[in-house]
């Protein structure tokens, strides 16, 4: 009782914390634009948990769903003139599509056959981006290594976005991160996300059940790919940009550990682990070139020491507290 | 097409097999002993060609052939080192095949941004094992590619002769076969685990030092050899040695020719197509039987 109602107040507590978060820093265009990004990074890596934690699908090229949904929808705004409201619907379903397809051949896929075919992708769609550049297609041109620039932001009644204020685009992107989260927490909550739970923990038992795998494999993957692709098709709007370095390896890098770090397959884990590490990420940038080795550190340091990531800290702690109040009461109990 | 160009790229693409090959061995080798598919073996080729860089023509201008033993030397010593620090701490996990992955993952991405720390950005190239061309009749070819493609062979030899003339070779075998068995017999399985990276080091080295020439070096240079040596390992089914070796000569040479007439970035793509259609169709390799 008592902690079901901590539980709820320390969320709500959150969630005014975020809504008043401007206040502290409207006037601070960088801790704006950092906060900016945890929300929409948030988003990409609990959705990539949903597919690697909950599914326990290797799927190693996440990212590329993120690019594709940020091109889909900045070429279609740029080219059709399609609102970048419906863009974000139509870079999720171009990236739901495109998992889908990928979803298939990886049903028979295990382990590191999996791994190594989705993470390819992270080699073979930047250079086909590259190569669909300038001169390639005359209304289509993927911009090649320089990427898409100029993508137009959305307008609200009249109210068009614009980087000179973050503000706006700081609630828009809370608005955002509060719905895509929402949705994953009630897809893991639905049967489907019980159906991944099975297929995870107990695979014969749950197909003896009748619990369909190919099915459930690939609506994890469209399901997930339309988050990401939703993400993606913001996150172009939002810089007026998406290019290949997007999918650099050190984007990879930095996205795995927010999901390692924030802890596999533990509903908001992945999401506040994309907080920490975003965070993270900047205070290290003036260690230069060590930042990366610093990341990937991190990586094996959380696989081998806290494989739930930041709920092992946590329990930790929790542990700890206990252990100093139980010390406490028994100093109390019995006067030595 | 000429003649003239058409043996050389078949040159081009039997030399660049060598290569595939002993990558492929490295982690078939591996994955047989350990059961780790190892991502972070791309990190042992940029490690063993950014070493043989520093000590010859890089900083400390040692003789190359001086250069070559110790590197190979030092990469074995690496993969051992490797093993011991941050594979056999995974082991008393459960579940330990989910976490070795990320772990070797997480390895191969921080030693390769390691590389940038240490080296640079920059480019770096190694000399060619020998400059000068030779006349084989009217086709003349560089001194380097005939050695890629007689070390390669060499090499293959070797390990096959070691696999199973040697008491660690048998040994190793027998891990792979059946490790509980292994165990019971008495066989050092961890010292036997650690030699496996080893030989997977040395092999990558060896790679390294035979395609950087060609290829030159950067931080990520050794990702797209992984890669092909995994298609390679997958068309000729894993652990089966002969499709592995006409796998890695086959690709080899239609990355060649796909390069020449299509242009260089297609490779990839038409590695991953080939992994995509195999899998799907044919998981066991094309010569597979396992």
């Amino acid at each position: 009782m008592v902690n079901n109602l901590l539980k709820n107040l320390s969320r709500i507590g959150l969630l005014l914390l975020l809504a008043i978060l401007p206040i502290l820093f409207h006037d601070n265009d960088h801790i704006m634009n950092i906060i900016i990004l945890c929300l929409i990074w948030g988003v990409v890596a609990a959705s990539w948990d949903l597919i690697l934690g909950y599914a326990n699908l290797f799927s190693f090229g996440h990212l590329s769903f993120f690019v594709i949904g940020g091109y889909a929808s900045g070429l279609l705004a740029k080219y059709i003139g399609l609102t970048p409201w419906l863009g974000y619907i139509a870079g999720g379903i171009a990236a739901a599509i495109i998992g889908f397809l990928i979803g298939i051949p990886c049903l028979r896929l295990k382990g590191m056959y999996l791994a190594i075919v989705t993470f390819s992708l992270n080699f073979v769609l930047p250079t086909l981006i590259v190569w669909a550049g300038p001169g390639k297609f005359e209304n289509f041109s993927t911009g090649g290594s320089w990427g898409l620039t100029r993508i137009p932001a959305p307008s609200l009644f009249g109210y068009v976005f614009t980087r000179q204020e973050l503000v706006p685009w700081y609630y828009l992107s809370l608005g955002f991160f509060i719905m895509f989260l929402s949705i994953i927490y009630l897809i893991i909550k639905s049967n489907i996300g019980l159906a991944f739970i099975a297929l995870r923990d107990a695979e014969p038992q749950a197909k003896s059940l009748g619990v369909n795998e190919y099915k459930y494999k690939l609506l994890v993957f469209a399901l997930s790919a339309f988050i990401a692709g939703s993400a993606g098709a913001y996150y172009a709007s939002y810089f007026s940009l998406i290019s290949p370095a997007s999918m650099n390896l050190d984007v990879f890098l930095i996205v795995l550990v927010m999901v390692l770090f924030g802890g596999l397959g533990v509903f908001p884990g992945a999401a506040i682990g994309a907080f920490i590490i975003t965070i993270v990420n900047e205070l290290l940038r003036p260690t230069l070139e060590w930042r990366l080795v610093i990341l990937g550190t991190i990586v094996i340091l959380t696989m081998m020491f806290m494989p739930k990531g930041i709920m092992d800290i946590l329990a930790l702690l929790g542990r700890l507290m206990k252990r100093i109040l139980n010390i406490r009461r028994s100093s109390k109990s019995t006067p030595a | 097409m000429d003649l003239d160009t058409f043996i050389n790229l078949l040159l081009a693409g039997i030399t660049l097999g060598t290569v595939y090959l002993m990558m492929a061995m490295g982690l078939t080798l591996v994955y047989g002993v350990t059961k780790v598919f190892n991502y972070a073996q791309g990190s042992f080729f940029s490690w063993g060609g950014y070493l043989a860089w520093y000590l010859s023509v890089g900083v400390l201008g040692w003789n190359y052939y001086l250069v070559i033993p110790i590197t190979l030397v030092v990469m074995f010593i690496a993969g051992m080192i490797f093993e011991k620090v941050i594979i056999l701490p995974l082991r008393r996990f459960p579940g330990w095949d989910f976490t070795v992955i990320i772990v070797t993952l997480g390895c191969s991405l921080a030693l390769d941004n390691l590389i940038l720390v240490i080296f640079g950005p920059l480019s770096k190239t190694i000399p060619h094992l020998m400059e000068g061309t030779l006349k084989i009749g009217k086709f003349v070819v560089a001194q380097h590619d005939v050695l890629m493609l007689v070390i390669g062979i060499l090499m293959f030899i070797i390990l096959q002769l070691f696999l199973s003339k040697t008491w660690i070779g048998l040994a190793l075998r027998a891990v792979s076969q059946d490790n509980v068995g292994a165990k019971i017999v008495g066989l050092p399985l961890n010292t036997l685990y650690s030699v496996a990276f080893g030989i997977a080091g040395l092999l990558s080295a060896v790679a390294a030092i035979l395609l950087a020439p060609r290829t030159l070096l950067y931080p990520l240079v050794g990702w797209s050899t992984l890669l092909k040596a995994f298609v390679v390992i997958v068309l000729g089914g894993l652990g089966n040695i002969k499709g592995t070796v006409i796998a890695a000569f086959a690709l080899s040479i239609a990355e060649i020719f796909l390069s020449y007439f299509l242009g260089g970035i297609w490779a990839m793509p038409l590695f991953l197509a080939v992994l995509v259609v195999l899998l799907v169709f044919k998981p066991k390799g094309l010569f597979g039987s396992w």
